[in-house]
């Protein structure tokens, strides 16, 4: 037994050669499949900003025509983003404060509305008829460069 | 020419190089000057009787130490440590940074796994008595470190700037607020402020990966010099009948691999299967949910402050509460010298207060009827 | 002695009389109260008890106001007498009048309380109440039934019986009682139906007063059932969509004709429940059939509608547990969540939709939330597949590990029998 286990050289894998063998190889494979995650958490990912209060929406400045309003996703909530009629940008809080429905911008009559049970909201968010008790949250927006930031309040 | 080789090291020739030994291996040799440290490794030996099981824990809460250290430099290079921003940075790395979700998964189980080891660790230290003397010193560096592993918790518990760990902070830093005399200004002290923000958050952070780091160092330092001075200690009932030991090297540390291999497994696992919740971002100005509550850890003194009367004698019983709390620590503490000659009667006191803390434990985790899940 | 300090008293005061004339500035001492108070007779006493937390009484009026007599007279025949318009417990019939002699009268109601109406005596001559009482039926509500006669309380207060909170209760009192309304050929059951309905829910559950309650469809003073032509335009006070679509919808002249009462043939008075998709199938709540034969050109437009808005709900459920499988093992599902929204409100307008009647309205409008609910689904699926992604490649780790553990065990083992057998 020993003879052959301590033999170097002896022509064939010694058993004791064999299991060194495998626990290099496995420990090896074991800490390559340590280092692959670590190696890959070290690059960072395309959106390289966390999305903190503020969120850069997918919208250009000069797509949103004036007197205009739309729902965006704001932190995966929807938000009506606005524009009057002198080009200025204003964001509110989109879920109805009634029950829950996506209020939306009536040009017609440059006001907010939820068709749901007919609550009216004017541009800063107040409620002023209908069911809804409490008013929209403004939020903050601003552009930057050529796009668009929302920020919450 | 001749000069230069003249000029050669003063030291004596390096020894020369053994059989199948690399030329890489003799070269570091040669400049490390490790051959002392090799030969002490050598000779250390591990008593193989009854309870040589327990000699591994120590080496496991060594090695999910050093998971931690690692997880956590590698959470550093995303974490953001301001109430803006430390919770989105923290669910950034949970949902858009590869493999965020299993490097914070980690840390998290990671933590409440190294601190379960540590109070292992202690606790069969105490009852296999490896405190008697020498090993006093040994013992109290080790509670330190059961100290600075729970200040690492509690801390780390911040960071993450959620609701249930803003409150269970706000709670936490209420407690020593009790302490007579220096109490409001040790809470003023840890909350950098009178109440829990965005300063507290900056501060926890510093003493999370700073400063506590920068003492266990030293004391963990301190802690496995000590334990190699004096070697493993062997309990008095086996000491006769331990005839046979292995080596340190290789064979008790492959031991160790093994269980240390098992414990990264595991919480590969638990990242996998049950990723660490993210909850909801703090806000400072809603209530606090039902069922706020520490970490488990914590749990005993959490409920046992419940308990207490208002007043005691006229003294509030929060502060009695936490006053009795620092006795346990001083106790702790002083247990080399409480049971000097290793007697039953400690052992028996130890077992009331682990009854105790599980049984506080157990009912802090009951639900309360008509409470939500926090 | 008493008396006697009532007198003084009251000669400091302004002297007053019967309570048929306007009023004038309150007396210091309401003698009425003083004596029916200390009387302690179970008819007499509570009254004037419960007066003295009345709005009447802390605007100054005091009981010979309705009551007539005179108030500064201790002796009870003097005090009771008719021809200082003493009128002892009002009769019903009387009562309506009695009231309106003040609030009917705008410049005395300018006084006290200028946004108040003043056309509720007129409104309640119109109403269901009203006529009857003029026609001699006293077992109808009047005045005093509803507001109360001595503690009355003003309507916003959570106190009176005809506070937003109470009325419907306040209404039950009569209209819950089986025999008396048998004899005026009513149902007794419509709170009871009510309190099973949406609007119940809304507002004793979720607190939500916007809901309506009994006055909110038929009025306060003059309460009348709405016409069956009008419904259609009560119920789209609040629900103007529907209201508006049900117009121009192909229901709208014909059921004018047939004299069918709008939104409450579909929908019920007062159990109006959650309204389901199963309303247009042809089971047991099927409301389209009961006019509609099978296969007819109407209920085959049923049948339509309603397997577009199922399928809708059927798709937007399938992402929902997609997402929440996903959730549950730790993926980040905003996304997914958000277009999920933007699916259910496609699902409602679908709904607001079928009031048109047309099943290409429904379908336009249930084609757009399937894309954006597929969408999510897809959304979905693609998580979960990174979740098992996630799962192989930690079996390939934990493999691994185990090759290595088995590794080590091996060399252990193999270690251990090098060392009990010693090389010689």
């Amino acid at each position: 037994m020993e003879a052959t286990a301590r033999e170097p050289g002896s022509g064939g894998v010694t058993r004791r050669s064999w299991a060194s063998w495998l626990l290099g190889t496995s420990l090896g494979a074991t800490l390559f499949a340590f280092l692959y995650p670590v190696l890959n958490y070290l690059v960072p990912p395309a959106s390289s900003e966390p999305s903190l209060s503020e969120f850069e929406l997918d919208l250009k400045a000069a797509d949103v025509p004036p007197s205009s309003g739309r729902i965006v996703p704001v932190g995966g909530k929807p938000v009506l983003l606005l524009k009057n009629a002198a080009g200025e940008l204003s964001a509110l809080t989109a879920t109805c404060t009634h029950l829950d429905c996506t209020v939306q911008y009536r040009a017609d009559r440059t006001d907010v509305w939820c068709a749901c049970h007919n609550g009216t909201y004017d541009l800063k968010g107040r409620n002023i008829s209908g069911p809804p008790p409490r008013p929209l949250t403004p939020l903050e927006v601003y552009v930057r460069g050529e796009k668009i930031v929302v920020k919450r309040a | 020419m001749s000069e230069a080789k003249r000029s050669s090291s003063s030291a004596p020739d390096p020894a020369p190089r053994a059989p199948g030994e690399s030329r890489l291996h003799a070269w570091a040799r040669d400049r490390l000057g490790w051959d002392d440290l090799a030969h002490l490794a050598a000779k250390k030996r591990v008593p193989v009787h009854r309870y040589t099981i327990f000699y591994y824990l120590g080496g496991m809460a060594l090695f999910l130490f050093l998971v931690q250290v690692a997880t956590g430099i590698l959470l550093l290079l995303y974490y953001r440590p301001s109430a803006a921003e430390a919770f989105e940075s923290v669910q950034y790395m949970m949902a858009d940074v590869p493999f965020g979700w299993l490097i914070r998964s980690i840390h998290s189980w990671g933590a409440n796994l190294f601190v379960g080891v540590v109070f292992a660790h202690l606790i069969s230290v105490f009852f296999l008595k490896a405190y008697l003397a020498p090993r006093e010193m040994t013992w109290v560096t080790g509670v330190l470190l059961l100290f600075l592993a729970l200040g690492f918790g509690f801390s780390g518990y911040l960071l993450p700037w959620n609701t249930l760990a803003f409150f269970a902070t706000k709670v936490g830093t209420d407690v020593p607020a009790q302490i007579p005399v220096i109490g409001h200004l040790l809470s003023r002290i840890m909350r950098g402020g009178s109440d829990v923000s965005g300063a507290t958050l900056s501060r926890f952070y510093g003493i999370h990966v700073a400063i506590l780091p920068a003492i266990s160092t030293l004391i963990l330092g301190a802690h496995l010099l000590l334990v190699q001075r004096h070697g493993m200690s062997v309990p008095r009932s086996v000491e006769g009948k331990t005839r046979r030991s292995i080596s340190f090297v290789p064979d008790f540390l492959m031991r160790d691999m093994v269980g240390w291999l098992a414990a990264v497994g595991l919480l590969a696992a638990l990242a996998a299967f049950f990723p660490w919740e993210l909850g909801v971002k703090a806000d400072p100005f809603a209530p606090a949910p039902a069922g706020i509550r520490p970490e488990w850890y914590f749990l005993w003194m959490f409920q046992g402050l419940k308990y207490l009367p208002a007043k005691i004698f006229g003294i509030p019983g929060e502060t009695l509460g936490v006053l009795f709390f620092g006795a346990l620590g001083a106790g702790l503490l002083a247990v080399p010298w409480l049971d000097p000659r290793g007697k039953r009667g400690i052992v028996v006191a130890a077992l009331v207060v682990l009854a105790a803390a599980a049984i506080l434990t157990v009912l802090a985790l009951l639900p309360v009827p008509g409470e939500a899940k926090p | 002695m008493r008396g006697f300090v009532v007198l003084l008293l009251l000669s400091l005061a302004t002297p007053e009389a019967g309570g048929q004339a306007p009023p004038k500035p309150p007396p210091a001492i309401n003698g009425c109260v003083d004596c029916h108070t200390a009387l302690e007779d179970p008819r007499i006493t509570p009254p004037a008890k419960l007066f003295a937390d009345d709005v009447h009484a802390k605007a100054g009026f005091t009981c010979v106001f309705c009551h007539g007599g005179d108030g500064r007279q201790e002796d009870q025949e003097k005090a009771h007498d008719p021809a200082k318009g003493f009128i002892g417990k009002p009769k019903p019939r009387e009562i309506p009048e009695l009231c309106g002699k003040c609030h009917s009268d705008a410049a005395l109601m300018k006084q006290y309380d200028p946004s108040q109406r003043i056309d509720q005596l007129a409104e309640y001559r119109t109403s269901g109440h009203g006529k009857a009482l003029a026609r001699g039926d006293t077992t109808v509500a009047e005045c005093a039934n509803c507001h109360g006669a001595h503690g009355i309380q003003p309507v916003k207060d959570s106190r009176s019986p005809v506070s937003p909170t109470k009325i419907a209760q306040t209404c039950n009192h009569c209209h819950g009682n089986a025999a008396l309304m048998a004899a005026h050929q009513l149902p007794s059951d419509p709170y009871e139906k009510w309190s099973r309905s949406v609007h119940y829910r809304a507002r004793v559950e979720k607190a939500d007063l916007s809901a309506p309650t009994c006055n909110s469809c038929h009025g306060n003073h003059g309460a009348v059932p709405p016409e069956v032509g009008s419904v259609a335009n009560v119920c789209g006070t609040c629900h103007v969509t529907f209201a508006d679509q049900f117009k121009l919808s192909p229901h709208w002249e014909p059921f004018k004709e047939m004299g069918l009462p709008g939104c409450v043939a579909c929908h019920e008075n007062h159990e109006i429940v959650k309204p389901t998709e199963a309303f247009l199938a042809d089971g047991a709540e099927s409301k389209c059939s009961s006019c509609h034969e099978a296969d007819s050109k109407g209920a085959r437009a049923a049948a339509e509608m309603h397997s577009d808005l199922v399928g809708l709900d059927r798709e937007i459920r399938r992402a929902t547990q997609l997402a929440d499988r996903a959730a549950e093992a730790g993926m980040e599902v905003s996304k997914v969540r958000f277009d999920l929204v933007a699916a259910t409100n496609a699902l409602t307008k679908a709904r607001a939709d079928v009031h048109l009647f047309r099943p290409s309205a429904v379908h336009a409008a249930v084609a757009e939330g399937l894309k954006v609910a597929r969408g999510a689904a897809t959304g979905g699926e693609a998580r979960l597949k990174e979740r098992d992604f996630r799962r192989r490649g930690l079996f390939i780790s934990l493999g691994l590990i185990l090759l290595s553990i088995a590794a080590l065990v091996v060399r252990i083992r193999e270690r251990e029998r090098s060392t009990r057998e010693p090389a010689e």
